[in-house]
């Protein structure tokens, strides 16, 4: 709980880390039916190619300094010297970061879809599928920012890409599923299928990596 | 006399230079060791594999401290754009009973609210061994911990020190100062 509370405060106290890829997001579903057409009766088609684009942009920009910050002050090495296990440390640090982006940014998200698509039980039905989605991008390009730690994050940006493209290509066939009136409970079980392996590998592999990094 | 930390024909190699080879020692509950050495001897190396971060190219050493190691190296571990009340809260330290003696002795108690990036260096230093001085581990390991402290605090440090060790903690600390503690040394210019 202390380790909880810890990342709670710091990323309380640094707010661009976390108001920075909100704003960004309500930036580009903002300005998304402006660049179209402000009316066209056809803006829900894109709709929802813009909002995975957009979730995973700014998933991958919330989590651009996630380690390094630790990294260079030394609280990294403090963290490893610790009994506890660094891997559960580094998950709840990934949570927290999903608690104050993947959050806000899936309701607002879930809120556009309702605005745009006028549907209300489809911006409700998006909206586990957002909350998954962002944990899932989440972990996986803190891994990538854990890899590329002293090499700036676009390399590891790079390196962590394909791996979630297939993921976009689920994502499309949920929007479709909802469209056509399926159900679409079979992708939110193999989404959350995809997370609940994710949330336990990751962290152990960051470990493994920051450890490497530190030696 | 309980051996807290045992070394065995260590050697460290990096880019096939060899920093130090062949190194053996004990350190037992209640004693220290000074390791000294110019710049590049592989001082901090040598803590940290005594911190098991880094590996050792040959040889092997083993911690037997029970709780965790106390540990303050070149890097501070404290955020810059929190207060010092807010590191204090992150390192755990804010509600420890000993608390306002060490602010008042190393002249921080006027700093709480200060962001930390606004104190100077050796303010940040006196922080950052805030954590040494309110430590509750069997193993206590200072990389240079005297850098950027005035005569006052190096003199409360020493004393801290020397109080530590007659608790039968085991102290190891690399330091370019003489200090006054009683220490064994090390000295790896010799070696």
């Amino acid at each position: 709980m202390k380790i909880f509370y810890f990342e709670f405060l710091k990323l309380r106290k640094k707010s661009r880390g976390w108001i920075g890829p909100i704003l960004v997001f309500v930036l580009i579903m903002t300005a998304f039916p402006l660049t179209v057409e402000f009316l066209n009766e056809d803006l829900d088609q894109a709709f929802f190619s813009v909002l995975w684009i957009a979730l995973m942009l700014v998933m991958m920009l919330a989590t651009e300094d996630i380690f390094l910050e630790d990294y260079n002050d030394g609280s990294l090495e403090q963290l490893a010297l610790k009994n506890q296990s660094l891997a559960l440390i580094l998950g709840t640090k990934i949570f927290i970061y999903w608690m104050l982006i993947g959050v806000p940014i899936s309701f607002i998200g879930s809120f556009y879809g309702f605005g745009i698509t006028r549907s209300f039980d489809l911006g409700l039905n998006i909206l586990p599928i957002l909350l998954v989605t962002s944990y899932i991008f989440l972990n996986v390009f803190s891994f990538g920012n854990a890899l590329s730690l002293t090499k700036g994050s676009v390399l590891g940006t790079l390196i962590t890409m394909p791996l979630v493209l297939p993921l976009l290509v689920v994502l499309g066939k949920v929007v479709i599923s909802i469209n056509i009136g399926l159900n679409y409970f079979g992708f939110l079980a193999l989404l959350l299928g995809i997370l609940s392996i994710i949330i336990v590998v990751i962290p152990l592999i960051i470990s493994f990596i920051i450890r490497a990094h530190l030696e | 006399m309980k051996t807290i930390v045992k070394a065995t024909n260590l050697s460290y190699k990096i880019n096939e230079k060899k920093l130090f080879q062949n190194i053996s020692f004990d350190v037992d509950a209640g004693s220290a060791l000074h390791i000294k050495g110019g710049n590049g001897t592989g001082k901090t190396t040598l803590l940290r594999m005594i911190l098991g971060i880094s590996k050792p190219t040959r040889g092997s050493i083993e911690s037997f401290a029970y709780k965790d190691i106390c540990f303050t190296g070149h890097k501070n571990a404290l955020k810059q754009y929190l207060t010092v009340e807010d590191n204090l809260i992150l390192l755990s330290l804010n509600t420890h009973i000993n608390l306002d003696k060490y602010l008042t002795d190393l002249d921080l108690h006027n700093s709480l609210d200060v962001t930390v990036a606004n104190l100077s260096f050796g303010q940040q230093k006196k922080l950052a061994l805030l954590r040494v001085f309110l430590n509750d581990s069997d193993l206590i390991i200072l990389d240079e911990p005297c850098v950027g402290l005035d005569s006052n605090s190096q003199q409360i440090l020493c004393f801290f020190i020397n109080e530590e060790l007659k608790k039968d903690k085991c102290i190891i600390f690399s330091s370019h100062i003489r200090l006054d503690i009683e220490a064994n040394i090390l000295n790896l210019d010799k070696l």
